[in-house]
């Protein structure tokens, strides 16, 4: 009896110094060594994630936009080299994002992967129409010219910058629920590719993504 | 709180195996009672007991002595903020990003707010599922207050109101409308669905922000008519190109309550400034406030947090009188020489349950984002683009201007964009936008 006893005591003691140390130590510095960098693809999901825009939607929606655009008959068969004016995307959804970063992975895909096939203006605009620094910077480039400032080559009128015969431009749009089982979020990513001369929309392409989560319990 | 145990010293002289019991005069227990054991045994037992007791001392001194900052004040908001970002508690990380963006923006220091709340609303825009430090935080021996902050609806609410601001500053609103919308989201997950997502002045913003995007904000408008409580909203004026965005008063401040401080609770001060006047030109403008912080804060309803801090208050209360009652029938057994082992077995249980009751923190976390204002207000009017300097009123309940909060602006009108005027009564500087 009294061994057990002896024993049993040993042990409520020793587990009480354990839970105690165990317990002061869990208040320590987390990660003391730090975390390494981890490098990820650009479409790879990665261990800190929400439920909005993240740059694997960016690189799936972008892909899939470029190859559309190159398959329709408007590019493929067109006589020339059809000029593209980019208009940011409209984001009407609830999360902030860069913009321009849908029009640009485009074009880069686009320049990549069809090289000639078609060509970007160097004109960009905000999504409510007010003209960008590379416009400004066109214009004064383009008045020096004229005023004779600065050479241009000859035969080539300074004062003419090139046309759009296509207009690019996009539309984020979003539908988000939330209940007790968690939060869900819906993008509609939508992309047109407007005629300028006709204001037809020659193609349109759509991609959506739906994520969904649930806060831990403690921010709840 | 019981008193913590109190072992008196025993007698110096005792006839071999024949030993005096601790007394327990702390615990009423009679003292002097007499029982036979082997003495190496007894040796053994106050030997573990009396590391147990200096364990569960350090428990409960040790362990629960706050951390120290590893920063030093110097007064200046933005400075120390820095510090406590750079060198503090990555967990109170977000909480000082908060602070100092703030007092960035009252500053007139928008690209320095603006990277602030950037990288906060990369935290709080994440979903917190699996998240480590949130899922200990609602262990029993883990306080509420080691989690990564993230603050609550009515705090995160205002890091997306502040940012969308921003970014209509930058002429962005459609990235200004997002932050509104995700503002008005943190505020949807109400216990009360009755104040879910009842912010009048984001609904308002949302239907101004597609307006501008000559879109069609006519739906926004009603919802914020619906939710507008003493200040109507003015119908859109896609021309009004110059925005005000005005804060007055102090915003609520956490505490806790409760017998182990387990109930957050919040502390409101009613502002002496109810409303404000704008002049400028020869226009005057007078509005009231459009969205009250503590109204806000005040109307959440319980969290799920309250129920998990509710449960370890229980647990707590429970080992600390489970403990109580064994130490003291232990005692009662032990002055027995027939149950004297079942006597220190019991004494060591209840040992044991004060220890885990001391060790169990169901503190509420009372972190707050403490410079935020009660009331914000809005007004937008056309004005010529170029120079103009306005001047801010903050009136009281007698609508007479408080002179010494007055502030004067002067604004430079951009051509092509919305002209955005963020002025609060706590603003260090005229701004001069």
């Amino acid at each position: 009896m009294k061994h057990l006893f002896h024993t049993s005591l040993k042990f409520c003691s020793g587990s009480i110094v354990c839970s105690l140390l165990l317990g002061c130590a869990s208040t320590g510095v987390k990660n003391p060594s730090g975390v390494p960098v981890t490098e990820m693809k650009a479409d790879e999901r990665g261990f800190v994630a929400g439920t909005g825009v993240e740059s694997q939607d960016l690189v799936a929606v972008t892909d899939k936009m470029a190859r559309k655009i190159l398959s329709i008959d408007q590019i493929v068969k067109a006589q020339g080299t059809p000029k593209v004016y980019l208009l940011p995307v409209e984001n009407n959804t609830r999360f902030p994002i860069n913009r321009d970063l849908f029009l640009d992975r485009i074009r880069a895909q686009l320049n990549e992967r069809a090289t000639g096939k078609v060509r970007f203006l160097a004109r960009t605009a905000s999504a409510d129409g007010s003209p960008q620094r590379i416009m400004q910077a066109l214009e004064r480039e383009r008045d020096l010219k004229e005023s004779g400032a600065v050479t241009s080559n000859a035969g080539q009128p300074a004062a003419q910058f090139s046309g759009a015969d296509f207009l690019l431009t996009g539309k984020l749009g979003s539908l988000t629920t939330r209940t007790s089982r968690g939060v869900s979020d819906y993008i509609l990513y939508t992309f047109q590719l407007i005629d300028v001369r006709t204001t037809e929309i020659v193609w349109e392409g759509s991609e959506e993504i739906k994520k969904q989560g649930l806060e831990d319990a403690a921010y709840r | 709180m019981n008193p913590p145990l109190h072992p008196s010293q025993e007698g110096n002289t005792r006839p071999a195996g024949r030993i005096e019991i601790p007394s327990w005069e702390g615990l009423g227990v009679g003292s002097g009672a007499t029982a036979r054991l082997a003495l190496p045994t007894l040796r053994s037992v106050r030997l573990w007991f009396s590391l147990a007791v200096a364990f569960a001392l350090f428990a409960a001194s040790g362990c629960a002595t706050p951390q120290k900052s590893s920063w030093v004040r110097t007064g200046d908001p933005i400075v120390d903020g820095h510090a406590a970002i750079a060198q503090g508690p990555a967990k109170d990380k977000v909480l000082w990003q908060y602070r100092t963006a703030l007092e960035a923006l009252r500053r007139g220091q928008f690209v320095e707010a603006k990277t602030l709340l950037d990288d906060a609303l990369l935290t709080i825009g994440s979903i917190s599922a699996g998240d480590k430090e949130a899922k200990k935080s609602r262990g029993y021996f883990s306080e509420e207050a080691r989690k990564t902050f993230r603050g609550e609806p009515y705090e995160r609410v205002m890091a997306y109101f502040y940012r969308g601001v921003l970014y209509w500053m930058d002429g962005e609103p459609d990235n200004a409308r997002a932050c509104f919308r995700s503002a008005q989201f943190q505020d949807s997950d109400n216990e009360n669905k009755e104040y879910a997502s009842d912010y009048m002045l984001l609904d308002y913003l949302d239907g101004f922000a597609t307006v501008k995007l000559s879109g069609d904000g006519s739906d926004a408008f009603r919802r914020a008519e619906a939710l507008s409580k003493s200040v109507k909203p003015s119908p859109y004026d896609a021309n009004a190109n110059t925005l005000f965005f005005v804060e007055f008063g102090r915003g609520p401040i956490k505490y806790a309550t409760g017998e182990y401080h387990e109930q957050l609770r919040l502390r409101v001060v009613q502002s002496a400034v109810r409303s404000t006047r704008i002049k400028i030109g020869n226009q005057v403008i007078e509005t009231g406030a459009h969205d009250d912080l503590n109204f806000q804060a005040t109307t959440r309803g319980g969290r799920i947090m309250d129920y998990v801090l509710g449960n370890k208050a229980v647990f707590k209360a429970t080992t600390d009188t489970v403990g109580d009652v064994a130490l003291i029938g232990g005692m009662v057994a032990a002055s027995n020489r027939r149950s004297q082992d079942v006597g220190l077995g019991l004494i060591a249980a209840g040992l044991l349950s004060k220890i885990v009751s001391a060790a169990t923190t169901p503190a509420a976390d009372t972190r707050a984002w403490d410079n935020l204002p009660q009331y914000l207000s809005f007004a937008a009017v056309q004005l010529p683009p170029g120079p103009q300097t306005a001047v801010v009123e903050f009136l009281n309940e007698q609508h007479q201007p408080i002179e010494a909060l007055t502030k004067t602006i002067t604004i430079n009108g951009a051509p092509d964009r919305d002209t955005v005027v963020f002025v609060s009564d706590r603003s260090h500087t005229t701004n001069n936008l």
